[in-house]
């Protein structure tokens, strides 16, 4: 009983302990297990406290950062062992794949969307192209699930993390016992791919007095923050909104974006706005990559724009850039390129 | 420094006053006087109990099927009487027509007298949004949506002649959990007479018929030459759950 109370104590001072930590220095909170090293969750100055906390039934650890890790460039995961999550999200493209408009699957097959990259998912609430998921927990389910990805079952793949000593080693380490099951090596991959964070680009480093943008990117921004910001909202570059943004419905992959999940017509063509961090490496561009360079990006917004039924309303007034606009526009947009996160250790093949 | 030392008294007076309630309420929890309760679920069609694939059975439009598949989740079940009620706790089952074991569940009820009892055909939507789960909601069950998160409710499947799908399969994979294709259903059976007496050293047992040939009509018919194949959220999905919500019904109550 009083071993028992003595926990019960031990537990509301770290709470609490936390709790006002916290407020101090701008972090998540995630709770503790025994024997672990604890992460922080660090929210980098300026930025707005994530919508969710998706850390909040996860602690995170180092441990469960590193099984998330291994997991993550794991070609095991997939049916033929040829498809790791990392072979369509290459750290030098910011975890996109990098010059493809569609990425490479089980069997020779085309992927149906443009892979996204992979870096400040803490502060969405919704994943994919679509948002047809609903927590970055059960977002791995499918890229190892579909057919033309990685085209395997996770009871299949838990058998072969089972098979692997070094394996059942980091779950015990992570998660305090050699139990490898589906939720474990689900938020263990959160855990990794949930604390990318991209925040240290030539722009951040303006922003924190550290740098200065040249004349031409200086320009750019100001032309960024008159006509893209909307919805390419600061600091995250994007809103993480569904917005048609008046691409033509592509003939082939027949995709209407959000109204796959919704059924609602009025979100027909409607996708998920990408943040433009990093974005001069995770060319090419749009849902289907159908645009291969930022300025055939900036060409769509002047002169492509397709008009209908669920057009936004920000796209329904005509931008216009000079080309020597374009180019400072350009400039600019590179310089949201974070070469500390591209080539951030941490983040590499383990 | 003054505030700090506030802060400090109140956190100490709200570590025992959480101590104290959580030592109340172990002491509330029913050990010495409750009984353990069983529930078990019979899936019928017609008054006799299912055989999966071999079994031909007509629906109300005349149309033959088989069952090869039949899923579905009972969950947040509860005890009632007026407005008191006892919850079963982490209360997640996915009922499998293949899996005897998995057609019955115990929990301990605490000793008292009650009129109905209450569970949701389907995961409840909080469960439906928060991460990765394990038990009978783990998504190797074969249950979970990967590409529109969310559980599958229910699910049927099997062959009909009527079907103009390949191999005259049909396939019926309900889910939705908000909006207006929101298929979760709360259920409620009552128990009759003098209501359920639940007492130490008591042996009771709840059984529950679900009566298969509902999901086809009551609320809406559905037909299998028109809709063979849902499996996706939506009005159709929904058409059926308003069908299936009325399935079940008390068969038997054994109480010694």
């Amino acid at each position: 009983m009083k071993g028992k109370i003595t926990i019960l104590i031990f537990l509301f001072v770290s709470v609490f302990v936390s709790v006002l930590d916290a407020g101090k220095r701008k972090e998540i909170a995630s709770p503790y297990i025994e024997n672990t090293t604890p992460l922080k969750f660090i929210i980098p100055d300026g930025w707005p406290k994530p919508p969710t906390n998706i850390f909040s039934n996860n602690p995170l650890t180092e441990e469960g950062f590193q099984l998330g890790r291994k997991l993550f460039y794991d070609g095991r995961l997939s049916k033929d062992g040829n498809f790791a999550c990392a072979s369509c999200h290459q750290q030098f493209a910011a975890f996109a794949t990098y010059d493809h408009d569609l990425s490479h699957g089980f069997h020779d097959q085309f992927t149906t969307r443009n892979a996204p990259p992979l870096f400040n998912l803490a502060w969405k609430k919704l994943y994919h192209w679509d948002g047809g998921i609903n927590h970055i927990e059960v977002q791995a389910l499918s890229p190892m699930t579909a057919s033309n990805e990685m085209a395997e079952n996770v009871d299949s793949v838990l058998l072969k993390l089972r098979k692997d000593t070094a394996y059942v080693r980091m779950f015990k380490s992570a998660f305090g016992s050699n139990l490898v099951n589906s939720q474990r090596m689900l938020k263990a991959l959160a855990q990794f791919v949930g604390t990318l964070v991209s925040a240290n680009s030539k722009y951040d480093k303006v922003k924190r007095g550290e740098d200065k943008f040249n004349s031409a990117e200086a320009h750019g921004y100001e032309l960024f923050k008159a006509n893209c910001a909307a919805c390419h909202k600061e600091p995250l570059f994007t809103d993480n909104s569904f917005r048609n943004n008046g691409l033509t419905l592509n003939k082939y992959l027949k995709d209407y974006g959000r109204m796959r999940i919704t059924g609602d017509p009025a979100d027909s063509l409607k996708f998920i706005v990408p943040s433009l961090r990093n974005v001069s490496v995770t060319f090419p561009y749009m849902h289907d990559g159908r645009l291969y360079s930022l300025y055939k990006v900036v060409d769509h917004y002047t002169s492509g724009i397709q008009t209908g039924p669920t057009l936004d309303s920000v796209l329904r007034r005509p931008i216009v850039f000079s080309d020597a606009e374009k180019n400072d526009l350009v400039y600019f947009l590179h310089t949201l390129k974070d070469t500390s996160f591209l080539n951030n250790k941490r983040f590499a093949q383990p | 420094m003054n505030n700090f030392r506030i802060i400090k008294r109140l956190l100490t007076l709200l570590f025992f006053a959480a101590v104290f309630i959580s030592f109340t309420k172990i002491k509330e929890s029913p050990n010495s006087d409750s009984s353990i309760v069983k529930i078990s679920f019979i899936n019928t069609v017609k008054n006799s109990r299912i055989v999966l694939n071999d079994s031909v059975y007509t629906n109300p439009f005349e149309e033959k099927y088989t069952i090869s598949k039949l899923r579905y989740y009972v969950t947040n079940v509860s005890l009632n009487n007026g407005s008191k009620s006892f919850m079963e706790k982490n209360s997640y089952h996915l009922i499998d027509e293949s899996k005897e074991e998995s057609q019955s569940f115990t929990f301990n009820v605490p000793a008292g007298n009650y009129n109905s009892i209450q569970f949701l055909l389907g995961v409840d939507s909080l469960h439906n949004v928060s991460g990765a789960q394990t038990g009978d909601l783990d998504p190797t069950k074969d249950m979970f949506w990967t590409w529109n998160s969310g559980y599958v409710m229910a699910k049927m499947e099997g062959n009909s002649p009527s079907s103009t799908l390949v191999n005259n399969k049909y396939e019926f994979h309900i889910g939705g959990y908000a909006g207006p294709y929101n298929v979760i259903k709360k259920v409620q059976l009552d128990f009759h007479n003098k209501g359920l007496e639940v007492a130490a050293g008591k042996t009771i047992e709840i059984m529950i018929n679900a009566d298969i040939n509902t999901w086809w009509s009551d609320a809406n018919d559905i037909k299998i030459a028109e809709h063979a194949n849902i499996t996706s959220p939506g009005k159709f999905a929904l058409a059926i759950s308003d069908n299936y919500a009325k399935m079940f019904s008390i068969e038997k109550i054994i109480s010694e």
